[in-house]
């Protein structure tokens, strides 16, 4: 009777917690090309962040999305047409952060800066560069002609060091002003970004807002968090600075303009940046394709959206004339503000 | 709440009964099974925060566990260390892509002891765990790992069930291990870890777990066997971790097969003897 009684008590333990123990999975259903057109659309519709900002700026209905695309997807369609009917669709985001990614190719949104002029030129720099320019932990750097530093931050994606940082600041420290150029600059580590504006004030500066999806709901989303930007304890600049930008300058960069423009001795000149203020996180479908999307939003501090660029204080081309004469006009209006400014 | 109310009691009930333990459970005490065991097997982990598909493939596995009599309830209760140490390496469906698991698991069990007869014993009491870990997803940005952090109280439960063959003496141990209430920590459904430790943004990262969000449970199935004068033993793991916290889903997996060796010692002044009388044998 007692092992009766004791194997129940065995019995009622393991089918305690084998019940308990329900599975916790995903349902993803299958390998077909219905099954990963319905795992991306799903991906999208759950934890993309700008799905109501981008209906309310230029009417994005994600649910008529897949309803259009469903239509393009067959069960006996190649990979090849897959990836370009899904490429089709991730686009309709109109974002650079989205990129699905296969052995075949990566897609990518190119209209943020491929409908713009470029205003960049790397053989027209090397004429303000010399030939005795330093680069130091992925910045280019010069004393122009007319006492005037200038920076070139090709990316963030690499750290900067803090020595290299101050090594930097101390040998222009002699100049009027500085430009620091971020035109082509496509992002890379927000931290390293930061680290470079921590550079340009002397204050604890408010430079914007950070949120997520707490949630799949379009609406899910966290009370956005100040986002501050705290003084260096290294060398900080304290003369004026001119930040040249073009539409190239995506992503982490974004988020640089955005802070040094909250600076008061900064000047954003150039076009206006690429935008591109969403964090991205990244996802994938049953077939191994990755999707990167973005997952966080950025805001200014008034809460404004940043993911379509920010606008310069100074709008400024470069000019065919100048082009054509080895000059570039953002250069050239920086050096003339900053020489201007020197003189208040 | 009841349920977290129960837990307390029980400990505060054994914990009193230390002051009225038997002098004659002391040396008892003393006698402490210690086992080694690595092993590999199966993983299958799921962490919708990286991807929404599973990742399956191999695992290797060290389980270090020690037993010893207490003085708890006239010297009834045995304590039970448990360490477990693991690692994966996974692929997706398409095999696209890797991740890298790695798990530490502690717990400690107090099992009362019901010997049913001389062979068969009953184990019955709490357990305390606490696990440390990460899964890592070598192609994602800024999602591309999980930090897995977790632990409570649940409770354990061990049948052991000693026979011979052939005049070899053989011990067959099934356990079961169930968390019921804990912590655990985890980004919210879309947050980042530069939010949580560069920003310091934080949310709801530590949240309150139960079977309802955690539903988990381990399982141990092992055979002792002499081989001349060492004890040897073989094992198979089911060790089931879930998880649904934050609208994020996560599983771990794990079917290992284990191998290793039993050590009884009596500790004596720093001195060990390899005896055990089954009187006073925890196992």
């Amino acid at each position: 009777m007692r092992y009766v009684v004791y194997i129940f008590c065995i019995g009622i333990f393991c089918v305690i917690g084998i019940s308990f123990s329900s599975c916790i999975r995903e349902e993803i259903s299958g390998n077909t090309p219905e099954a990963n057109f319905e795992a991306l659309w799903r991906i999208i519709d759950e934890q993309y962040c700008f799905l109501d900002y981008k209906k309310e700026v230029y009417g994005l209905d994600w649910d008529e999305v897949h309803e259009r695309y469903a239509k393009r997807i067959t069960a006996d369609m190649g990979w090849k047409n897959l990836f370009e009917v899904l490429s089709d669709m991730v686009n309709e985001l109109r974002d650079g952060h989205v990129n699905l990614s296969s052995s075949l190719a990566t897609s990518q949104y190119r209209m943020w800066f491929d409908s713009f002029p470029h205003n960049f030129s790397d053989s027209i720099q090397r004429n303000y560069l010399g030939k005795d320019y330093v680069n130091s932990s992925g910045l280019t750097y010069q004393i122009l002609e007319n006492n005037i530093g200038y920076i070139y931050c090709e990316s963030f994606s690499n750290g900067i060091g803090d020595g290299n940082l101050d090594q930097i600041l101390n040998q222009l420290a002699i100049c009027d002003g500085l430009i620091v150029d971020v035109r082509d600059n496509g992002g890379g580590n927000l931290t390293t970004a930061q680290r470079l504006a921590a550079r340009f004030t002397n204050e604890k500066v408010l430079v914007g807002y950070m949120c997520h999806k707490t949630g799949p709901g379009h609406s899910d989303f966290s009370t956005p968090k100040p986002v501050y930007i705290n003084p260096s304890n290294g060398i900080r600049w304290q003369k004026k600075v001119v930040v040249l930008t073009n539409r190239r300058s995506y992503s982490s960069t974004n988020d640089f303009v955005n802070s040094m423009g909250q600076f008061p001795n900064v000047i954003i000149v150039g076009d206006k940046t690429g935008g591109g203020s969403g964090l991205p996180f990244s996802s994938e479908i049953p077939c191994g394709w990755s999707i990167r999307f973005s997952a966080a939003p950025m805001f200014d501090p008034q809460m404004n959206q940043l993911e379509f660029g920010i606008d310069p204080d100074v709008k400024v081309d470069m000019s065919a004339t100048d082009m054509q004469q080895g000059k570039d006009t953002m250069i050239e209006v920086a050096c003339s503000l900053l020489k201007e400014l020197g003189k208040d | 709440m009841k349920v977290a109310r129960g837990i307390c009691w029980i400990i505060s009930l054994l914990l009193c009964k230390i002051l009225c333990a038997q002098t004659d459970s002391l040396h008892a005490t003393h006698y402490v099974m210690r086992s080694t065991l690595v092993g590999a097997g199966f993983n299958n982990t799921f962490e919708s925060y990286l991807s929404p598909l599973e990742y399956k493939g191999a695992e290797m596995r060290f389980i270090h566990e020690s037993m010893r009599m207490t003085r708890l309830m006239s010297g009834k209760v045995s304590g039970q260390n448990l360490l477990h140490v693991n690692a994966s390496y996974t692929d997706n469906i398409s095999q696209t892509n890797h991740a890298y698991g790695g798990m530490l698991s502690w717990s400690y069990a107090l099992h009362y002891q019901f010997s049913v007869s001389e062979r068969l014993k009953l184990m019955i009491g709490p357990m305390l765990d606490v696990n440390l870990g990460v899964v890592y997803n070598r192609r994602n940005s800024n999602n591309p790992a999980q930090a897995k952090a977790y632990g409570g109280l649940g409770a354990s439960g061990m049948l052991i069930y000693k026979f011979h063959i052939a005049q070899c003496p053989l011990t067959v141990r099934y356990q079961a291990d169930l968390p019921l209430l804990g912590v655990m920590f985890s980004p919210e459904y879309g947050e980042s870890y530069y939010e949580i430790f560069s920003l310091k943004n934080g949310g709801k990262n530590v949240l309150f777990t139960s079977l309802y969000n955690r539903p988990s449970l381990r399982q141990l199935l092992t055979l002792d066997f002499p081989i001349r004068r060492t004890i040897m033993r073989i094992g198979y793991l089911c060790d089931i971790q879930q998880a649904h916290v934050n609208k994020l889903k996560s599983h771990i997996y794990s079917h290992d097969f284990m191998i290793g060796f039993v050590r009884n010692i009596y500790l004596f002044r720093g001195k060990k003897q390899i005896s055990m009388p089954s009187k006073v044998t925890p196992f």
